[in-house]
């Protein structure tokens, strides 16, 4: 019997256009859509944090109103973290999971497509309560009881919003979950998980743990305001440093949700342009799940100053003073895998190096929060901004820059512009440091956190910051230019363009990844 | 994935499984895991007076045991062919359907498709007109191996 050469059948009819893009299941597909809407997201965020610095330019009020100032300070906090750090850890996690563990796709395609195209309308929504009667939320993106409850209208479109995004953020956690779990190829067990897959299985781990909790939050506060209970509102006998305890409890946690596929990310790039393994792999899962659980341990030490026994301040600052062990143990460990390595410092590497040596400035001045007594003075100060921002702005972002300068060349099949990288990194380095290491200083002199105006004692350190947050914001432009660059005119990459790179993607994928990758598992040896 | 060719009466037979990397005891243990932790917390807080993060937990919980048990439904599935007398039999398991086609050994054509477009081969069966696709659970390698042993089992009947 002959082999028969049949017709090709079975066409699948496939979308073209904007409706590609909306019916999409494919893992990379969503991935794009991911990154894309996060940095779009990072652009608005970033306009609202220019009109911040634009105010705090000089003492007095110039440019907008203090309400106005208060609606910027909590739409830049709640966008940033929900719609620009979160979602572009997702694409990442998107493109790189399947691929990374040799799945074909995501377990729950459909569901995928379902956890972006909410983000469009939650973020719509955001912006949005900018223009209703009383604006947007002015509560900060700690949306605290009681103010909240006193709000207009944009504080119901904010309650929805993030009611969205935390389905969004739950239907994610759950088919991140179920592919790494259950889709990883033959031979790939737990252990020989590249460390990007292992941090995405716990920060999906906490996204579950605590999304309930801030559902739960913004429910009793949406209840409070229309339908008469009093959970948090003092003048009907709630509490309203219950809420802060339930924010707490979701919001330390989300500190780790958005920096431990940070570390997933710069725990490929370091080893990769060191050409050495990840010094101490094992030490390293372990350390980033004791992250995880002491995470769910310390959220009281944001609310040193509402009062509590002594006996708690005790527990909370030791226990956060315990994050600091694990971390460092990961930060011994990057450190470990350059050791005595072929070093070459291109740009995912100089962002990594950036990350480690920022985020450990940021780590400690965690932990000089982290003292009961100090915090008491430091509490709601500039230096808090300055070491959340050391935290979120050099450890996510530059892990994010990282990540991408990365995997470009594995996405597009196309290379950046080395140079213009280089560029890229130096002036967000730069600029990084000259919006926010000058507020460690402002802190210290006890300038308090969102306020428009301040005293005249401040106003030089708040002119550097607000230049160097203009510089900042007008390099991140620049990255837009580089990435359309090598999207449209770049040199076509080779197929490893980093020679020390060995996870799956690199090793067992063409460049650029195929639409369908791993439709059959490969076999790890 | 697991390939078997079994021997048995049967003259050639081979069941492929798909890959499922964590076992069912392993999924009880992690549903377990994570429902004992989100049950915890919300327990906590409405015991604190925050009773409605108890329901939000509770749907959430609901949704990861869904798929749970649809990714343990499909655990399960698997294709067998078996080459037996005069008959071909290929069976395949999709969740809770089992599919079965019978076609006449002496009739029976092996398809072996890399016009496919994707870069990959497809492998099918085709009797009297119609067409049956099967080794979704195969790598091109061990589809092509299959075709090759196939061909040689039916033609020497």
């Amino acid at each position: 019997m002959e082999a028969v050469h049949a017709h090709e059948h079975g066409h699948e009819h496939h979308p073209s256009g904007i409706m590609r893009w909306v019916t999409t299941t494919n893992h990379k597909d969503i991935g794009t859509l991911y990154l894309w809407f996060s940095f779009t997201m990072f652009m608005v965020g970033g306009v609202m944090a220019l009109i911040i610095r634009s105010e705090l330019f000089q003492p007095g009020l110039q440019v907008v109103n203090p309400d106005f100032f208060n609606q910027m300070t909590t739409l830049h906090g709640l966008i940033m973290v929900f719609g620009a750090i979160m979602p572009a850890f997702v694409g990442f996690a998107n493109w790189q999971i399947p691929m990374m563990s040799g799945a074909p796709d995501m377990a729950f395609p459909r569901m995928n497509n379902w956890s972006f195209w909410l983000l469009p309308p939650a973020a719509l929504l955001l912006i949005i309560s900018l223009f209703v009667p009383g604006g947007a939320a002015a509560a900060g993106w700690t949306l605290y009881a009681p103010l909240t409850v006193q709000l207009g209208m944009g504080m119901d479109l904010t309650i929805f919003a993030v009611h969205i995004l935390g389905m969004s953020s739950i239907m994610g956690s759950i088919n991140i979950i179920t592919t790494i779990l259950n889709l990883r190829a033959p031979g790939m067990n737990m252990m020989k998980m590249p460390l990007f897959v292992w941090t995405w299985l716990i920060t999906a781990y906490l996204l579950i743990a605590v999304m309930p909790v801030l559902a739960g939050a913004v429910t009793m506060t949406l209840t409070d305001r229309h339908f008469g209970t009093h959970f948090f509102n003092a003048a009907g006998g709630g509490d309203p440093v219950l809420f802060q305890h339930i924010f707490w409890f979701f919001g330390h946690p989300e500190v780790y949700i958005i920096a431990i596929p940070a570390f997933g990310v710069v725990s490929q790039v370091i080893p990769a342009f060191s050409r050495k393994p990840l010094f101490g792999y094992t030490s390293m899962v372990y350390a980033t799940s004791s992250i995880a659980i002491l995470s769910f341990l310390v959220w009281a030490h944001h609310m040193y100053t509402v009062g509590m026994p002594v006996q708690a301040q005790l527990f909370y600052m030791y226990a956060t003073m315990l994050i600091a062990v694990p971390t460092g143990v990961k930060v011994f460990n990057w450190v470990a895998t350059m050791w005595k390595g072929s070093l070459t410092f291109e740009t995912p590497m100089l962002f990594a190096i950036g990350f480690l040596f920022l985020f450990t400035m940021g780590g400690f001045s965690g932990l000089v929060l982290s003292i009961t007594p100090v915090d008491i003075q430091l509490h709601d100060t500039y230096y808090v901004v300055a070491h959340f921002h050391y935290v979120m702005v050099a450890g996510a972002l530059f892990s994010a820059f990282a990540g991408v300068y990365f995997w470009l060349p594995k996405w597009t099949g196309r290379m950046y512009d080395e140079t213009l990288g280089k560029w890229h990194f130096w002036l967000t380095m730069i600029f990084f440091n000259v919006t926010f290491f000058v507020q460690h200083f402002l802190g210290l002199a006890g300038m308090p956190r969102r306020i428009p105006d301040y005293a005249l004692q401040f106003a030089d350190f708040n002119m550097i910051s607000s230049i160097g947050a203009f510089g900042f914001g007008l390099s991140q432009v620049f990255f837009l230019y580089i990435v359309l660059k090598a999207i449209r005119s770049g040199e076509k990459s080779p197929e490893r363009p980093w020679e020390g790179a060995d996870t799956l993607e690199w090793t067992m994928l063409p460049t650029p990844a195929p639409y369908h990758s791993f439709e059959t598992p490969p076999v790890i040896k | 994935m697991e390939c078997t060719g079994r021997g048995l009466s049967a003259d050639f037979s081979l069941t492929a499984k798909r890959n499922d990397s964590l076992s069912a005891a392993g999924r009880h243990l992690v549903f377990c895991f994570i429902l004992a932790v989100s049950f915890a917390i919300s327990l906590g807080f409405a015991l604190a007076g925050a009773w409605p993060i108890l329901p939000f937990a509770g749907a959430e919980m609901l949704a990861l045991y869904l798929a749970f048990q649809y990714v343990a439904r499909h655990a399960g599935d698997y294709e067998r062919i078996t080459v037996e007398d005069e008959r071909v039999v290929l069976e395949s398991v999709d969740g809770a359907r089992t599919v079965r086609h019978e076609f006449n050994r002496r009739w029976a054509q092996v398809v072996l498709d890399w016009a496919r477009g994707d870069g990959h081969c497809r492998l099918a069966l085709r009797y009297c007109g119609r067409e049956v696709e099967f080794g979704r659970h195969l790598t091109d390698a061990e589809r092509e191996a299959v075709a090759q042993r196939l061909r040689q089992t039916i033609r020497n009947y």
